[in-house]
């Protein structure tokens, strides 16, 4: 561990700070040309479960509330678009704002009344609320019941119409830059820290003059908008949308990413995120080990909370 | 007129009386001290001033408003500010963003503003950060700005509280028993200290502790309180020789001659 946290602080030299994330960058733009479908997929993947990660890092991680049912949200987004799309004809593009509106509204109602309390409670809500979501749209028609929403149209870009899987790569690669950006720039700003002070203790932070009611509500607000917006994208990237891909096991999956890589942490969530999609993926093919990757996944994660339980991201250094 | 006027305040805890009918004035510039054995409800009270509790009844006047209902933060956006008796840092923060904390109760910028960082937005980031800077020297720790919180010792970190309570520019500080954990050169050092806070910033100070010594050097007016009704009230001098006082305090009868 102390070789790991010498290279980290490696990378946390001022240099390092825009030099490997801009070399990151370049190294993902560059990887369609020499990839095939299926790891092309396979980075999709990781990407899409790195923007759940960061719109919940923004509830979890910078504010520390306990979302269960983060599913739920991009549930939302994907339904929204879904139904949009398939019942009313609109354009990909302009359910968008619908998505984030839907978004807004359902935080407001799950957070208004539970924020008030304790943060806890918050957790059994959520949890609950992520099953009405689930069940509701087992049963209705409007959504396709268990079967879900079918063939939804791909969405054009420029006049390009995003039917590959190199497409998407790239469309996901520009919205995780996106939501880098957001979730850095709320990190360092006067809402980003009274977010911080709520988490480490709502106490103080109300005698400093923070309404902790509304910042919480706030955080859980941005959180929901990023993950429907995810759901919107991920709607049209798979065309297809059913209960089943918005069970518990998704949020705690999620939630697993933000705790692994290391709440709060920007690049620990991303590489949280990454991680959690990739692993299983690498020993799929390996002989007996194959059979009982998620066994090996799980065991690593016990060993990853017991000797790091503050994520594996180091503490960042400053000065 | 007073700067803040205490009437009649009760404090009940289903059926508990913490506080009774405590009545008392806070005059603007001075400082003021609530003193009274363990468990004689001037937590309770103090509670009731920065909205922490609701008090049962009675009136709490803040330069002519009401606090009874308000919840902390907008007391504290009054210009009411505390600190805490155990000493509340953000532990895993730095002590910058901790005394950065302080200027939120009187800067305006949120969500909008941090997305588009607008100029409007880095001017007020500036001023935030240059203020906490200035008060973490005043205090004496600017050396150690970066260094998260729970890495002080707890001198500095009752340090950085006072810079995080100043930061919040306020007119009544209210500190929950200041001296408890230092030694005694400390707390000389924190009478200083309070004097130099007065002079300052020009804020009226208000602190509740049990420590006699502290409280009769560093305050100009005393209310003593025991079983959560009002005991004595006065300058130093005069509460000290009060008999019903050195009882509550001393435990024992006058006839034993009990002496403060």
């Amino acid at each position: 561990m102390k070789l790991l946290d010498k290279a980290f602080r490696l990378l946390g030299s001022k240099g390092a700070r825009y030099g490997v994330p801009a070399a990151l960058l370049l190294a993902m733009t560059a990887l369609p040309f020499f990839l095939d479908d299926y790891a092309l997929h396979v980075l999709w993947n990781a990407m899409f479960y790195a923007l759940l990660a960061l719109g919940l890092n923004v509830i979890v991680g910078y504010c520390g509330l306990c979302d269960l049912g983060y599913a739920a949200k991009f549930a939302i987004g994907a339904y929204t678009t879904g139904i949009l799309m398939k019942s009313f004809g609109w354009n990909f593009w302009l359910t968008l704002p619908m998505s984030i509106l839907v978004a807004v509204i359902t935080a407001v109602i799950i957070g208004a009344p539970t924020l008030k309390l304790r943060s806890d409670y918050l957790a059994i809500v959520t949890l609950g609320f992520a099953e009405i979501v689930r069940i509701t749209a087992r049963n209705l028609p409007i959504t396709g019941s268990a079967s879900g929403l079918n063939a939804i149209a791909r969405p054009s870009l420029f006049g390009l119409r995003l039917t590959k899987i190199s497409h998407w790569y790239y469309v996901f690669l520009v919205l995780v830059v996106i939501f880098v950006f957001i979730s850095n720039r709320l990190r360092h700003s006067r809402f980003g820290r009274a977010l911080a002070y709520i988490r480490e203790d709502e106490d103080a932070a109300q005698a400093m003059g923070v309404d902790t009611t509304r910042y919480k509500l706030y955080a859980y607000m941005i959180g929901a908008v990023l993950g429907g917006v995810t759901g919107s994208f991920f709607a049209v990237t798979m065309t297809s949308i059913s209960p089943g891909s918005f069970d518990f096991t998704q949020s705690a999956n999620i939630l697993l990413a933000v705790i692994l890589g290391g709440m709060g942490k920007i690049p620990g969530v991303i590489a949280g995120a990454a991680f959690f999609a990739i692993f299983p993926e690498i020993f799929r093919d390996v002989p007996i080990v194959g059979n009982m990757r998620m066994l090996f996944f799980g065991l690593l994660l016990i060993v990853v909370m017991i000797t790091r339980p503050q994520g594996f991201w180091p503490e960042r250094k400053r000065g | 007129m007073a700067l803040m006027q205490i009437t009649d305040l009760t404090m009940r805890f289903s059926g508990i009386v913490a506080v009774e009918r405590l009545t008392f004035d806070i005059e603007e510039g001075s400082i003021t001290s609530l003193i009274g054995p363990n468990g004689a409800g001037k937590t309770s009270a103090f509670n009731c001033m920065t909205g922490f509790y609701k008090a049962s009844s009675g009136e709490i006047l803040f330069d002519g408003k009401s606090l009874i209902g308000l919840k902390p933060y907008k007391i504290t956006r009054l210009g009411i500010v505390r600190t805490f008796q155990n000493v509340r840092l953000f532990k895993n923060l730095t002590v910058l963003e901790n005394v950065m904390s302080g200027a939120h109760s009187v800067t305006r910028q949120s969500v909008f503003g941090a997305l588009l960082r607008t100029p409007a937005q880095r001017r007020e980031e500036r001023g935030i950060r240059e203020n906490a800077e200035y008060l973490l020297d005043y205090v004496g720790i600017l050396n150690k700005k970066d260094e998260l919180a729970k890495n002080l010792s707890y001198g500095d970190q009752r340090r950085a509280e006072w810079a995080r309570a100043l930061a919040a520019k306020p007119r009544l500080l209210l500190l929950d028993e200041p001296a408890a954990g230092l030694n005694r050169e400390e707390k000389d050092r924190l009478i200083e200290l309070i004097h130099k806070f007065r002079a300052d910033f020009g804020v009226t100070v208000f602190l509740i502790d049990h420590d006699m010594d502290l409280v009769m050097k560093v305050s100009e007016k005393v209310i003593v309180i025991n079983f959560g009704t009002k005991i004595a009230e006065g300058t130093p001098a005069q509460v000290q020789s009060d008999p019903l006082v050195v009882e509550a305090y001393l435990g024992v009868s006058e006839e034993e001659g009990g002496a403060l």
